[in-house]
């Protein structure tokens, strides 16, 4: 009996196993729960991955972001901003493609590299300096659209609307694929995942990411520049968060500047879940994917069901809590 | 006003046969200690002879103790803090124990506010405070934040706090450590206001010139033991070093092929006119520098040591030099001749030197990092050409050092926060050694490791002087100092006080340079 | 479409100049947004006339706050969206004992204490999908229901409201969702909908967005052409370019009043009596058939 007790003990001590039980719990929910076999349809866990994957890629973001010990509250914000100004530039500029896509990433670079700058450069404690940016986002998306949804249908001088085709690029994106079998707006979210696995574990900035996030004092008196470090991680994080901006306005055919409202959460729950403690230091992108799959299951699964919002909410933050209780008693 | 010891009239606080341990180690055994009213009694001993304990004790904070405490004559056990400050019993920290974000009256009344039926009654606190304040000549405007003030009024208004608690015993530990000259004369005034209205005062120094300045009476300890208690008058010089040493050294360092210091060899590092700023310079009234104008050199495969007593600025003088400190550490610095300019660690590391801290845990080791990682944290960009990292080169290094230094673990992917002590030390100077240094900064490499560990790290350090490492070493166990360095120089309050070659190096003279007084220099004014 | 002219908001006498002071609760909504552009493109209209535009961010005290502003400022009229009826309810009462007309807008205040209320029916709006869509699919089919928020006032009517609509058809709801008014989410509710039924004949969505959201969650599954799709509001550039574009079958009218608060304002500072105390707003239903033609009212 002690020996079954070790055996657990062993296998539960590694992260991995705790971040995957958490999903297997969650799956066999959906297989309990399965709406009529509808969980067992393929079409059904495609779907999931491409519903999760902008939210993933705020995921992604905020992982780096926290293992540098900080906290990006932007992301939504970025999320929303990001989503205007491409459908700005594509449906009303009608610029080409790729420089929408361009300017798109520098904007969202230049939101996060600025939080960043204030964390790095004026000690500001992230919390406050991303919430402002948070703010400051919002606003400027706001600003940009006029308050109404950038969509296909343009404002004339006089009052009428013009309305215009969708450019290739919301088809090219918003689009599945290997013979129908997976979304782009998924590919390019398992893209950044593969992006953040390269840093965080190939990549000698990955390491002073971890450093800095563990200790950063000693991580600067070993000769690691923290402040740039910081400047990276947002920087990457708003990136990523102008990706998801992208992604989002092509599946809504529009830029909404409300757009990601309240995102920022989810992504910090997802990565929770997946087992990246928030002091910093630890944690992976693969540990943030299995977070973002288990809630996306979990999302997927009340969906199918027809759960109502209130008996949601409450399923959610269970789960959110139980995860994390699970992951705190390593070492019991 | 009769001479206080001579007919003890009022003995305020005694103690006897007070023991005390942590987690099986005795730091305090059959202290015994009197204080009488109106006297300033110092309290003397080396770093680690047990002075915190005791005060922590007098003052609440310890409540764990064997022996017996007698307040007025009467036994008495202090529960908290708040209790000693109940029964009269003040303490002026040496890091100020002032809320920094509220005003002056507040910090007076902090825990004890007039507030009758729970309504703080604002203006009766403001009277009353301002009495206190000009007791002690304190003219400032009570209702600014405490943050706005220098340190030398923040420190009256401490004493104005033990005012407002109709403290009878006042306990200072080095509260002149950062205060100016004409500021220290002001401090003693009021502690001689303070003696005549029967006040006694227990006072920690570690200088010289105060300590005899101010005591009444003297009491040394030295390893947890009472080493006597004696009038200061009666007490010389000498006998108090003497007290305070009182150890016989004993041979247990490897020997190792001394470098010649006076020989053709060039200086590997020269330091002239070397300061460090205090971050919140410039409020008038304190020192404005943790080290001031220190000078020396060190050559290839020598070892320099510092001594110095608490607040010597020996490790503010390290962090400066490696750059840590940014431009707040002014100075003229030469590394093998060239100029060196002091800028941030990531340059002070390319340049070739390394700095092991005095804290592992804070700032020398990422705790939740592996083995491997700290290895070779500060030689990142060697195993990742390019930025990306060549894992088996990582390994391989690390591997190197575990086995030259005889790391203990299970493998390079243990987590350094679940090693003892001594392999955790093994692992920061992994770190150094990797970066390949020419200078080492090395503050308390033995602290907190065990004999064996310790004895190893000693014979290192020899290896790493035999390929023409330049080691500058802390460290504050004497017998390490004497048995190590091949110099040695004394620190005192940011100013260098004495250099002494290892041959003419005694106990006496370190810890006499270590209290301020002025030692016998080796060609140096 | 909007033929209406200066004479139909009539006109300040020469010279002399007006202000109207706007409180609207909330600019995050594009409806709202709709709204101020609406009375703002009606004002421009009235040369002399100025109105003054305050957003209260969906905070109630800041509204009671900006309509007390409005009273000392002097306005010669004052309109109000307001968040909630008892909180504003004594500001609104105090320009109107101090003789400042009151014109509220979309949300009702308690009592008697203003000048006129104009505002549609979310019920009315509902019952008459309901019914269109009965008509529609002759009495017979699979419905999926995406419904606003349920805590919201808007949402439960639009929900009753339909139900009633349908009942006695037999039209069946076999799916629904809150999507919370947003689109995202009614594309992901759309999708499981999808999942579980594969014969869903029409979506009722309680706004626009949330229709075009099933809309594009259909047509990823390449289903969209046996579905049709209906939503709510009809504004310019989201419900009526969706059925101009042919991607809804029909989209209900919600009005946003803004017109038809600056032309009963010009009438009651020009002092027009026998204005009644309540406008309700006619609804439009905009089809295919009808878009171009400026939709068609309902009966």
């Amino acid at each position: 009996m002690t020996k079954a007790r070790d055996f657990f003990g062993l296998v539960f001590s590694k992260p991995w196993v705790r971040a995957l039980s958490a999903l297997v719990f969650v799956a066999l929910l959906g297989i309990i729960f399965n709406a009529e076999g509808t969980f067992f349809k393929w079409s059904t866990h495609r779907d999931m991955l491409r519903q999760v994957s902008v939210y993933g890629m705020l995921a992604c973001g905020m992982t780096l972001v926290i293992i540098t010990s900080g906290i990006d509250l932007s992301v939504g914000s970025v999320l929303g901003l990001s989503a205007v100004l491409f459908s700005i530039a594509t449906l009303h500029l009608a610029w080409p493609a790729w420089l929408a896509i361009a300017v798109t990433l520098l904007a969202g670079i230049a939101c996060g590299t600025l939080s960043g700058a204030m964390i790095a450069r004026f000690r500001m404690q992230p919390f406050v300096a991303t919430l402002a940016m948070m703010v400051f986002a919002r606003g400027a998306a706001k600003y940009l659209s006029g308050g109404q949804k950038v969509s296909t249908a343009v404002a004339q001088a006089d009052g009428t609307y013009k309305y215009v085709d969708l450019p290739r690029i919301f088809s090219l994106i918003d689009h599945r694929i290997l013979g129908d079998n997976i979304a782009v707006v998924a590919l390019i979210f398992l893209g950044c995942v593969l992006l953040c696995w390269l840093l965080l574990a190939k990549l000698r900035w990955g390491r002073y990411l971890y450093a800095t996030g563990g200790n950063e004092e000693a991580a600067r008196l070993s000769g690691i520049p923290t402040g740039a470090v910081k400047l990276l991680a947002y920087g990457l994080s708003g990136m990523f968060c102008a990706l998801a901006g992208i992604c989002q306005a092509v599946q809504e055919q529009q830029g909404d500047p409300e757009a990601g409202t309240s995102y920022e959460l989810t992504a910090i729950a997802m990565v929770v879940i997946g087992g990246t403690s928030l002091s910093g230091g630890r944690g992976g992108i693969l540990f943030t994917l299995l977070g973002v799959v288990t809630i996306g299951y979990l999302e997927k699964i009340l969906s199918i069901n027809a759960v109502g919002e209130a008996s949601r909410l409450m399923l959610t933050g269970i789960i959110i809590v139980a995860a994390v209780l699970f992951q705190k008693t390593k070492k019991a | 006003m009769a001479e206080p010891g001579d007919r003890m009239v009022d003995t305020l606080l005694s103690l006897r046969g007070i023991r005390k341990s942590f987690s099986g180690v005795t730091v305090l055994d059959d202290v015994s200690f009197d204080l009488a009213a109106g006297e300033v009694h110092i309290l003397a001993g080396e770093n680690g002879a047990g002075k915190s304990t005791l005060i922590k004790i007098i003052a609440g904070i310890h409540t764990e103790y064997e022996g017996e405490m007698k307040l007025n004559g009467r036994p008495v056990v202090i529960a908290s803090p708040h209790h000693a400050a109940e029964l009269g019993i003040s303490v002026i920290h040496q890091e100020m124990s002032l809320v920094d974000s509220m005003s002056a009256v507040d910090n007076l009344f902090l825990g004890r506010e007039l507030a009758p039926r729970g309504w703080l009654d604002k203006s009766s606190q403001r009277v009353k405070a301002g009495e206190f304040c000009a007791k002690l000549d304190l003219d400032i405007d009570l209702s600014r934040p405490v943050e706005d003030f220098p340190l030398s009024v923040k420190n009256r208004i401490e004493i104005a706090k033990a005012l407002a608690i109709d403290a009878k015993i006042i306990i200072m530990d080095e509260p002149t450590s950062a205060l100016s000259g004409p500021e220290v004369e002001k401090l003693f005034r009021i502690i001689a206001e303070l003696k005549k209205s029967g006040c006694g005062i227990i006072y920690i120094s570690h200088r010289m010139d105060e300590i005899y300045a101010i005591a009444d009476r003297i009491t040394v300890l030295r390893d947890g033991r009472t080493v006597g208690t004696a009038r200061a008058k009666e007490l010389g010089e000498d006998e108090l070093v003497r007290w305070m040493i009182g150890r016989e050294l004993k041979a247990q360092f490897p020997e190792r092929a001394r470098a010649d210091g006076a020989g053709g060899a060039k200086d590997r590092i020269k330091v002239e006119g070397f300061s460090v700023l205090k971050p919140d310079a410039g409020s008038h009234g304190a020192k404005r520098w943790l080290v001031k104008d220190a000078a020396f050199s060190v050559k290839p495969g020598e070892i320099v040591g510092f001594a110095g007593l608490q607040g010597s600025g020996n490790s503010d003088l390290f962090s400066g030099l490696f750059g840590a400190y940014g431009d707040r550490a002014q100075g003229k610095v030469t590394l093998d001749g060239a100029p060196f300019r002091v800028k941030s660690p990531e340059h002070s590391i390319r340049q070739g030197m390394a700095y092991l801290t005095n804290d592992r845990k804070g700032t020398g080791l990422v705790l939740g990092m592996d083995i491997v990682q700290n290895i070779t944290l500060a030689s990142l960009p060697a195993v990742s050409p390019a930025g990306w990292f060549r894992q088996a080169l990582e390994r391989e290094i690390a591997a190197r050092h575990m086995g030259a230094l005889r790391i203990k673990a299970s493998s390079g992917g243990q987590e350094v926060g679940t090693l003892s002590g001594g392999n955790q030390q093994k692992v920061a100077l992994a770190k150094w050694l990797e970066t390949e240094p020419k200078v080492m900064l090395l503050d308390e490499p033995t602290r907190g490791v065990d004999i064996g560990a310790k004895h190893e790290i000693y014979r290192h350090m020899n290896e790493w002087t035999a390929r023409g490492i330049s080691i500058l070493l802390i460290t504050s166990e004497m017998p390490e100092l004497l048995g190590l360095a091949d110099r040695i120089i004394v620190l005192h309050r940011g100013e260098m006080t004495a250099e002494f070659p290892r041959e003419t190096a005694t106990q006496e003279k370190i810890l006499r340079a270590a209290m301020g007084r002025i030692g016998t220099s080796k060609g140096r004014s | 479409m909007f033929a209406a002219g200066t004479a139909a908001f009539g006109t300040l006498p020469a010279g002399k100049k007006m202000v109207i002071g706007m409180s609207q609760c909330n600019l995050g909504e594009p409806w709202r947004v709709q709204m101020n552009a609406d009375i703002k493109k009606a004002a421009q209209k009235v040369p002399g006339l100025d109105v003054v535009f305050k957003d209260a961010q969906n905070d109630t005290l800041k509204q009671r706050a900006q309509v007390e502003e409005f009273i000392n400022s002097g306005v010669d009229l004052l309109i109000v969206s307001p968040k909630e009826a008892a909180p504003l309810t004594p500001p609104i009462a105090e320009a109107y004992k101090k003789g400042i007309p009151v014109i509220v807008l979309d949300r009702k205040v308690l009592g008697n204490d203003y000048t006129m209320f104009i505002g549609a029916d979310n019920k009315r709006i509902g019952l008459a999908a309901g019914r269109w869509i009965a008509k529609r699919l002759g009495g017979k089919g699979k419905i999926v229901e995406l419904k606003g928020l349920m805590t919201s006032t808007p949402g439960q009517d639009r929900n009753s409201g339909f139900r009633q609509g349908i009942k006695g058809s037999g039209l069946q709801v076999a799916f629904e969702a809150d999507m919370k008014w947003l689109e995202p989410d009614a594309r992901k509710e759309m999708e499981s909908a999808l999942a579980v039924h594969s014969d869903v004949d029409l979506v009722y969505a309680h706004n626009d967005p949330g229709a075009h959201g099933a809309y594009l969650a259909a047509k990823a599954v390449g289903r969209e052409k046996n579905i049709m799709f209906v939503g709510i509001d009809g504004l310019p550039q989201e419900g009526q370019a969706y059925v101009k574009q042919g991607l809804l079958e029909a989209s209900f009218e919600y009005p946003t009043g803004g017109k038809e608060a600056v032309e009963n304002a010009m009438k009651i500072l020009g002092g027009k009596k026998g204005l009644p105390k309540e406008l309700k707003l006619e609804s439009r239903v905009f089809t295919k058939a009808n878009i171009d033609k400026g939709g068609e009212l309902l009966k």
